[in-house]
């Protein structure tokens, strides 16, 4: 389905139900044979975006030669209009009676499997780097717009000109890293595409115009795939000159529309000057901005670089962190089309393992809700990273359900629950207050309770164990899931029982297993340090660290560090502690009282 | 410019200033001095009703 946009999904793995908007094309795809009689005639006239606006095109066109499928639309925005009818000259010379000006948008819904998310990504639009002259000067281009004009399929049907005068420039300068690898402007990421794609542009030109003057600035080439040096080597033994250095300053010869590039030639140590033709800014890729509707549907998250999460990124690098979801090509990191093509096949292989079962079988870690226990409130709907607990209904009583299939099982849902009424399975409240008694029941003054998540900060204390790193034997490590399965009442209950101190930990913020759901634990520990003071507790006693798989060596850190602030707490503050947090007496409902009496 | 609130380490004590924006909350914080992630934000006195 092309022409069309996801409004909603709903469901889970194996059962997703996706409700699709089809927009109006305003001609019969099924019936058009592309004869382009219509485009003729059509006196409407608008940029053609993706020709990057070098050329026009009309009200009704076919978005890119490329496009499936192969028939032609009306762009209601640049057509005279439909409502009343303005002109119809299409619709009177088109043979085979295509054109429907009273088309309608269509709402379908379609039952699939899985999902695969392929949204692509946004190119940096260098307009604020002002130094570069782009949009002030015509002969300063973006690489996406050289593309266009090296293009045999472009405006210029591959001819190359440059924009000002429409001759061929015979000296033309790159500059890489447009956008990327900045902390000031642009982004603080590599795109990973664009040395290759100049090395590869810079071979096009010498292949088609031998005599032009190539120059590359650039900070450092990354040629790092198959073949890559070679081309660049290829690149190089044409003539094409890198000058390593990126400009700070480019003018225009107002006369010739030339322009004048200043660099520092890092390798010379000299301020150079170099008179170009023609300017290509090799720009940068972005995240793709409309994604987001799709990241909030599908309950996605995204890294601190804007492009959407992997389940994790060694051992799941297709999968997105809710099941049944994948993701392929830019959507996920900047890549080439071989890298794209590559995850792009994995994630259908991924999908098909789903499509190709009758059953599936989920982890058997899971939340349990007891609609008995249920107050309605609906708190776990809300933390619920997944989306897995249908909503619930105070009014009618109805209490949430987890939908199986859906659920990760990392827990948050039965620590925020204040009725007691989730279960998680194998990591149940019984379980784990039975683990804090085994720690607790002796020596409780020389012990830390360490709450650890399974995928980080426990895998950090192995690693730490393999690496025989040496941390205090005073803490004993309690395992949950995620972090987020960490109750309040489990710490009090730990304090209450005459720990020292308690360390929560976790997974680093962008590496949470279960999407987000370790911001519910810094939110929970937070309300809990002011709990604790307001009751007279050092709230220092209660610690949260974030720890990695790879951090062994931060796992012992912590560890000895905890152990030192255990040692700084005295008997009398743990007796103190006890006595605050003493379950105070429940008062004697008043039926009981008066049979009581 | 972006917001900023004042921060407590509690494991060595520092006291810093950091980015806070209520909307972006929580976010991963690391104190500076001994890299702890106990970071508590130092909530402002609430004035007493009807003092200047
Ligand atoms: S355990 Fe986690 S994923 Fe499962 S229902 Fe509860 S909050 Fe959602
Ligand atoms: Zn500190």
């Amino acid at each position: 389905m092309t022409y069309s946009e996801v409004e909603n999904v709903t469901g889970y793995i194996g059962n997703f139900k996706v409700t699709i908007r089809k927009k109006a094309r305003y001609v019969d795809e099924k019936e058009c044979n592309a004869c382009g009689d219509c485009v003729k005639v059509c006196p409407s006239c608008t940029p053609d975006e993706y020709q990057m606006g070098f050329s026009t095109r009309k009200g009704i066109y076919i978005p890119f030669p490329q496009a499936v499928p192969s028939s032609y639309l009306i762009d209601m925005k640049t057509c005279l209009g439909n409502n009343p009818i303005a002109c119809a000259k299409c619709q009177e010379v088109c043979e085979k009676k295509c054109i429907d000006f009273d088309a309608k948008d269509e709402v379908v819904t379609v039952d699939v499997g899985a999902i695969i998310v392929a949204v692509g990504n946004d190119v940096y639009d260098p307009t604020e780097l002002d130094e570069y002259g782009y949009r002030s000067y015509e002969n300063v281009i973006t690489s996406m717009e050289f593309e266009r004009l090296i293009c045999a399929g472009g405006p210029t049907e591959g001819h190359f000109i440059r924009p000002s005068d429409r001759t061929r420039p015979k000296s033309i300068g790159f500059i890489q890293c447009v956008g990327s690898r900045s902390k000031k402007r642009g982004n603080p990421y590599c795109s990973n595409i664009c040395c290759m794609n100049t090395i590869k542009d810079t071979v096009l030109l010498k292949d088609h115009y031998p005599d032009t003057d190539v120059k590359v600035f650039y900070m450092d080439i990354r040629a790092f795939g198959k073949g890559f040096e070679d081309l660049y080597m290829k690149s190089k033994d044409e003539g094409v000159h890198y000058v390593r250095g990126l400009p700070g300053e480019v003018e225009e010869n107002p006369e010739t529309g030339n322009l004048i590039v200043t660099v520092e030639n890092t390798t010379t140590g000299k301020i150079e000057k170099h008179e170009l033709e023609l300017l290509v800014l090799s720009v940068g890729l972005l995240p793709r901005k409309d994604s987001d509707v799709v990241r909030q549907l599908l309950t996605l998250s995204r890294t601190s670089d804007g492009f959407l999460m992997e389940s994790h990124p060694k051992l799941k690098p297709v999968d997105a962190p809710t099941r049944g979801v994948f993701l392929a090509g830019c959507a996920e990191a900047p890549k080439d089309v071989k890298d794209s093509v590559t995850q792009a096949s994995a994630a259908a292989a991924r999908a098909n393992v789903i499509l190709a079962s009758d059953k599936l079988t989920v982890e058997a870690i899971t939340a349990h809700i007891d609609p008995d226990l249920c107050k309605y409130c609906g708190l776990c709907v809300k933390v619920c990273p997944y989306k897995a607990i249908t909503p619930t209904d105070r009014k009618k009583k109805i209490a949430p359900q987890v939908i199986e299939a859906a659920c990760a099982g990392c827990g948050t849902c039965g620590a925020e629950c204040p009725f007691d009424s989730i279960s998680m399975r194998h990591f149940t409240d019984a379980q784990i207050y039975a683990q804090i008694d085994a720690i607790l029941d002796t020596n409780s003054q020389d012990k830390v309770v360490v709450f650890a998540c399974n995928w980080c900060s426990y895998a950090g204390g192995d690693f730490a164990g393999i690496s025989r790193l040496q941390y205090p034997v005073s803490n004993r490590l309690i395992r949950t899931m995620c972090s987020g399965r960490v109750k309040d009442e489990f710490v009090l209950y730990a304090f209450r029982k005459g720990a020292p101190v308690v360390l929560v930990s976790g997974c680093h913020f962008a590496d949470c297993h279960y999407i987000d759901a370790n911001r519910q634990t810094q939110l929970r520990v937070e309300k809990l340090w002011d709990k604790l003071e307001k009751n007279g507790i050092r709230p220092e006693r209660l610690q949260l660290e974030w720890i990695s798989a790879a951090e062994g060596q931060k796992f012992a850190v912590v560890m000895k560090a905890v152990e030192e602030l255990r040692q700084k707490v005295t008997a009398e503050e743990i007796e103190h502690t006890k006595e605050v947090l003493a379950p105070k007496p429940k008062k004697k409902p008043v039926e009981e009282a008066a049979s009581s009496a | 410019m972006a917001q900023e609130a004042d921060f407590k380490c509690l494991r060595c004590g520092n006291s810093f200033r950091a980015p806070y924006s209520p909307e972006t909350e929580p976010q991963e914080r690391a104190c500076p001095n001994c890299k702890s992630n106990s970071v508590r934000r130092v909530k402002e006195q609430k004035e007493a009703p009807g003092k200047k």
